[in-house]
């Protein structure tokens, strides 16, 4: 049996008038390249918040490998990887100190070795010891992702990590999600860009203003001949506007 | 461009709600109000002890120390606002974006600061002075001149700072240069005259004594000020990025005695490369600090030998408790949020940069203790100062968390810190006053401060910070 890394129980999340996320019930197998997909202000942001513990959900629960996010929020950062919603590396650092931070906090070994590679890698070694408040927003959100894997976490959650890139560095980090849920390890990812959905992940749910409409497999829409951006519109244009 | 002002007066009062609440912010002038219009009625009980002059020199100096500040934040630069809104930009930062120059927008900026505060610090004390006047004998002339003179007061603060970080962009020997010539003015005209140079202050005086030329004195320095910042304020440039040595692990080895290290290393980079070590211990400590041991000493008359020093260790301890808003200014939680990181450990290990800081007073006082003479008490002067500053930080952390910047605005907040703040200032005083080593009883202090920052622990940890 394959065990789940993610299980949402009705989570739901309000913030006065406005119901962010209401009763979403979900699970991801490990191993998954699992997308979160919705329109902008679809709860996306806001589901990642939850199961990464950075904020508490009104009603519902969910455990992240295994970790009950409410009781330990902190227990589940540390054995997770999170790109959040919006790029925020520390403006006064440059981006070797910050890696140096990370790794600190996360007691990564080696961490200048393994950042001197990510550096290579996704091709900054020049702006390494720029502080990061003079980065472009690209290079922020380099190493944003960065600071997600440099620990090799088993699961990571990533909020829109291929917005600020350049086609040339979405093709590089799509292959390495690839190759790393290839590895054994699983990425939920949330985004709005359904061609690179499409592209990358296995499972996928639809949020659309807080509801969950739809989850499934690209596997099997692709045996529909169906696209996701169709079957995305399809459902998504059935809900009345708010 | 009437437009770009009135939009930067509704962005100041967003700012504010957004980071006090509305309510609680609104509440604020009344507050005020209240605390003047009661305070009006202690007045004659006030004159026993001190003259009416003094009274006024002290407000004075509180309007001129609130001038300083508001001018400190706002050049603080976007940054800030940056961490503690995402990525906002204010007005002030719009000439990237609008066919507007940087001196246009930031001479509104001056005229709009000056009127905002106006209405939230200066009108709500003097109507509370004003409606009291009557009952208290006082010549309802007197609170209209005082909101004057309180208005110059807090534009001398504000245009001064600006002045001094305009100077300070432009050229730091020109600005070491300008303050060492101001303490060799201050000294040269003790010295000629014998008298505090604190009582040749313009709106002081203007208040003491109005004339139409004292008026037009106090104004002409003012706008002195001013126009002379515009001329030398010269916006950010964007050049090249420049290239940094890695100051991290250096730093945290050296910081590994204490808890957190990595964490105290990053906000003390924070500091250091934001200029706000030099920055804010001159704008937000030095400088305040030098103006209020003027404004002290013109009490020595009323004060035993020692009293002075005992007020000013006390009001540095205040002082450098705010210490705690420079280093929680550069982020929320949010920044992180991806890091196994908790609230509780987060508060901690800025209460240990904190602790880092209190060097500074700490030197401060010594230095104060010495050269005023009272080299006898500079233990007991520095144990106070400390203990204060540690007591008045328990309290912060446990009424505002990470946001300690509530404190000036949300009323209830604002009350209770004064309440404790008081109570442990009134107590000190009297003891210290009393037997000057019975301050080295003030580390007791530390026993409650210990208790209300485990209280904000529990009590942060238990609330959904605020992200972005």
């Amino acid at each position: 049996m394959t065990k789940n890394v993610i299980e949402a129980e009705a989570l739901t999340k309000v913030y006065g008038d406005l119901t962010a996320v209401n009763h979403v019930s979900l699970s991801v197998e490990k191993g998954a390249l699992y997308g979160l997909l919705g329109p902008n202000g679809s709860g996306k942001s806001t589901m990642i918040k939850m199961l990464t513990g950075q904020i508490r959900p009104t009603a519902g629960s969910a455990t992240v490998l295994g970790i009950d996010t409410q009781s330990d929020p902190v227990g589940v950062r540390e054995r997770v990887g999170i790109i959040p919603e919006q790029e925020t590396p520390p403006s006064f650092l440059t981006a070797t100190e910050y890696l140096q931070f990370v790794g600190a906090i996360r007691k990564v070994p080696d961490i200048d070795e393994k950042a001197v590679w990510w550096f290579d890698f996704l091709d900054f070694s020049d702006k390494k010891d720029v502080l990061c408040k003079d980065l472009s927003r690209g290079t922020r959100q380099k190493l944003m992702f960065v600071q997600a894997f440099i620990h090799k976490p088993g699961l990571a959650l990533i909020d829109e990590p291929l917005i600020n890139f350049d086609p040339i560095m979405q093709h590089v980090v799509k292959d390495y999600l690839r190759d790393y849920v290839k590895a054994g390890n699983t990425i939920f990812i949330s985004t709005h860009i359904l061609e690179i959905a499409e592209e990358i992940c296995s499972g996928f749910a639809i949020l659309h203003k807080g509801n969950l409409l739809h989850t499934g497999t690209v596997a099997d829409l692709t045996a529909d001949h169906r696209h996701l951006d169709e079957f995305f519109l399809s459902l998504v244009q059935r809900v009345p506007h708010a | 461009m009437p437009e770009l002002f009135v939009a930067m007066v509704k962005e100041e009062w967003r700012v504010h709600s957004t980071m006090f609440g509305s309510l609680s912010f609104a509440l604020f002038p009344i507050l005020i109000f209240w605390i003047a219009f009661m305070g009006s009625f202690l007045l004659p009980l006030m004159r026993q002890a001190l003259p009416a002059g003094e009274l006024s020199l002290i407000l004075h100096a509180n309007y001129l120390m609130l001038g300083f500040m508001v001018g400190a934040f706002g050049l603080l630069g976007s940054e800030v606002m940056n961490r503690r809104f995402g990525q906002a930009s204010l007005l002030s930062y719009s000439a990237r974006s609008l066919p507007l120059s940087e001196r246009f927008i930031f001479a509104n900026f001056v005229v709009k600061d000056t009127l905002y505060y106006f209405v939230l610090w200066v009108l709500p004390l003097a109507l509370g002075f004003l409606l009291a006047s009557p009952f208290i004998g006082v010549p309802v002339t007197l609170p209209l001149l005082l909101a004057l003179t309180l208005t110059l007061s807090f534009m001398s603060g504000l245009c001064a700072v600006f002045f001094l970080s305009s100077v300070y962009s432009r050229s730091k020997p020109a600005l070491a240069a300008i303050l060492a010539i101001l303490a060799v003015a201050a000294g040269a005209l003790y010295l000629v005259t014998g008298q505090n140079p604190a009582v040749y202050y313009p709106p002081l005086n203007l208040f003491l004594a109005f004339s139409w030329t004292g008026l037009l004195i106090s104004l002409a320095a003012i706008v002195c000020l001013f126009v002379v910042s515009i001329w030398l304020f010269s916006p950010e440039t964007v050049g090249v990025a420049k290239h940094h040595k890695s100051m991290l692990v250096p730093l945290t080895g050296k910081l590994s005695v204490f808890p957190y290290p990595p964490l105290a290393a990053k906000d003390l980079i924070d500091m250091y490369r934001s200029g706000g070590m030099v920055g804010q211990t001159l704008f937000s400590f030095l400088i305040p600090l030098v103006v209020i041991w003027f404004f002290l000493s013109l009490l020595s008359g009323y004060l035993p030998a020692y009293g002075v020093l005992i007020e000013f260790a006390l009001v540095t301890g205040v002082i450098a408790s705010t210490m705690y808003t420079w280093i929680t200014m550069f982020d929320t939680f949010g920044a992180y949020a991806c890091l196994p990181v908790s609230v509780r450990t987060l508060i901690k290990s800025k209460i240990t940069t904190f602790s880092v800081l209190q060097i500074i007073p700490a030197l401060f006082i010594a230095a104060v203790s010495i050269l005023s003479g009272q080299a006898l008490y500079l233990v007991p002067a520095v144990v106070l100062c400390l203990s204060l500053s540690f007591y008045s930080l328990g309290i912060t952390v446990w009424l505002t968390g990470l946001s300690p910047s509530v404190l000036v605005y949300d009323v209830k907040v604002m009350v209770t810190y004064l309440a404790l703040t008081g109570a442990a200032l009134l107590v000190l005083s009297a003891v210290a006053f009393a037997v000057p080593f019975a301050a080295l009883g003030a580390v007791l202090l530390l026993i409650p401060a210990v208790f209300f920052a485990r209280l904000g622990f529990a009590k942060w940890e238990a609330r959904e910070q605020p992200g972005f």
